[in-house]
């Protein structure tokens, strides 16, 4: 069952296209991880999820319906700037939360206060960034929602801090909750999540299980002794999905057999051919390269 | 537990294989033997810091391959001994397809058979040095 939608998102801010015909599922109980770099669009496409912006065209539904106030009691948004009734002391804000939701659980929120160290008598004002986004955090999972929305989860926390953040993903995970968040880093999606989306200039450049996509491809890297070229037909091989070369370094992104494009390329009598399985940092920059020689690129 | 897995979400191997890789090794290895239970989906998730439908995957997987099985709402146990023969094969395979790269990457930095061997000789003197011909 698909518990987030998006069809054919496109969001234009006057002339500048922020997110460009943008499709994505997500299943429940699975955590997505957008990746993408600075001003991709992730954070315009959460809020057009979320109801805060206006789709100039496109579908969004949460458990197949558009986002309304009444869905909020299920759906945690945590944004990537806090929003945090600034004046208020943290346990002010708690008391608050608990007289609005119905699932708040004040005994979890006294738990991941302890453990973000948060200091109750505080104005959240006062506060460092990264324990405005650990007060915000703490108030997301306390609400013990079905769908978190998380921008940037863990920016501004320590490395300490950001470990208990991705916990608390898990544990939602387990707990059948649907998470979508977005991160500048890649070992957290590699960790937590089980599907991740990536986005450049407001498009999905490539989605998918992020261990499918690791198990798909192959990364075939030949040092030769001069400039580095591609043999006959490699560039065109179904199996060749990309060349990248960087002078006297060839790599080749293979899918399935990797077998054949070596033995083609030890032809050519490389130095040294290596072959090595591609990680998530791989994919991403693969994906997001502008650089890309695609296919047959220059050869 | 008396097995603790690991897994490195760097390197480029999937996450659920690195995990059913380890929990093969430990049962061939009879850390985890026959019975014994393994941790829930959910535990092994946080303690790892991984998604739990990747555990769940790894888990699936193993039921498929006979080397643990799950009754519901008891968890997962190790099947009996002759799943562990199995995951022995499983083991070889693993090893094979780690020397078959390793002699390629030989091959491609020009050395010759005799060479390779000779170097895999040593390598056999030095990591299984007073192991005995069992290999135990």
């Amino acid at each position: 069952m698909k518990t987030i939608t998006i069809e054919h998102l496109t969001k234009r801010y006057g002339e500048q296209s922020a997110v460009a015909d943008l499709s994505l599922e997500i299943d429940e109980g699975s955590v997505c991880g957008l990746l993408g770099p600075n001003g991709s669009g992730k954070t315009t496409t959460f809020k057009c999820l979320l109801g805060l912006a206006r789709p100039t065209s496109g579908t969004l539904a949460v458990h197949g319906a558009p986002v309304t106030p009444h869905t909020f009691e299920t759906l945690a948004y945590v944004p990537e700037r806090n929003t945090l009734y600034e004046w208020m002391m943290v346990f002010e804000l708690f008391n608050l939360y608990k007289r609005t939701y119905k699932k708040y659980d004040a005994a979890r929120a006294a738990e991941l206060a302890a453990l973000f160290k948060l200091d109750s008598r505080k104005r959240i004002e006062r506060l460092s960034k990264g324990q405005q986004t650990a007060v915000a955090l703490t108030l997301a999972f306390a609400t013990r929602p079905d769908v978190l929305v998380l921008d940037e989860p863990a920016s501004g926390l320590d490395p300490i801090f950001q470990r208990v953040v991705l916990d608390l993903i898990i544990d939602a995970a387990a707990g059948g909750a649907t998470v979508l968040f977005s991160s500048h880093q890649i070992g957290q999606v590699e960790r937590a999540a089980d599907r991740v989306a990536i986005m450049k200039d407001g498009r999905l450049v490539l989605d998918g299980n992020v261990d499918t996509l690791k198990g798909e491809e192959k990364i075939v890297e030949a040092v030769f002794d001069g400039d580095a070229f591609a043999p006959n037909g490699l560039a065109t091989d179904p199996r060749v999905r990309r060349i990248e070369r960087n002078g006297r370094i060839l790599r080749a992104y293979v899918r399935n057999d990797s077998a054949d494009v070596v033995r083609r390329l030890e032809a050519l009598g490389p130095k040294a051919i290596s072959v090595y399985d591609l990680s998530l940092e791989d994919i991403f920059l693969g994906a997001v390269s502008d650089t890309a020689a695609r296919n047959g690129e220059g050869i | 537990m008396s097995a603790v897995f690991t897994v490195d979400p760097g390197s480029g191997v999937p996450l659920y294989l690195q995990l059913i890789e380890q929990v093969k090794r430990a049962v061939a290895l009879g850390t985890l033997g026959a019975g014994e239970q393994l941790p829930t989906v959910k535990a092994l998730a946080l303690d790892l810091t991984v998604n739990p439908n990747t555990v769940a995957r790894a888990y699936r997987e193993l039921e498929r391959d006979k080397v643990i099985e799950t009754s519901p709402g008891r968890g997962s146990f190790v099947r009996s001994e002759d799943g562990a023969a199995d995951v022995r094969h499983a083991i070889e395979d693993v090893g094979a397809s780690v020397l078959a790269n390793a002699v390629r990457e030989a091959r491609s930095l020009g050395l010759e058979r005799d060479t390779v061997r000779t170097l895999f000789e040593r390598a056999l003197e030095r990591w299984f040095a007073g192991s005995g011909p069992e290999d135990k």
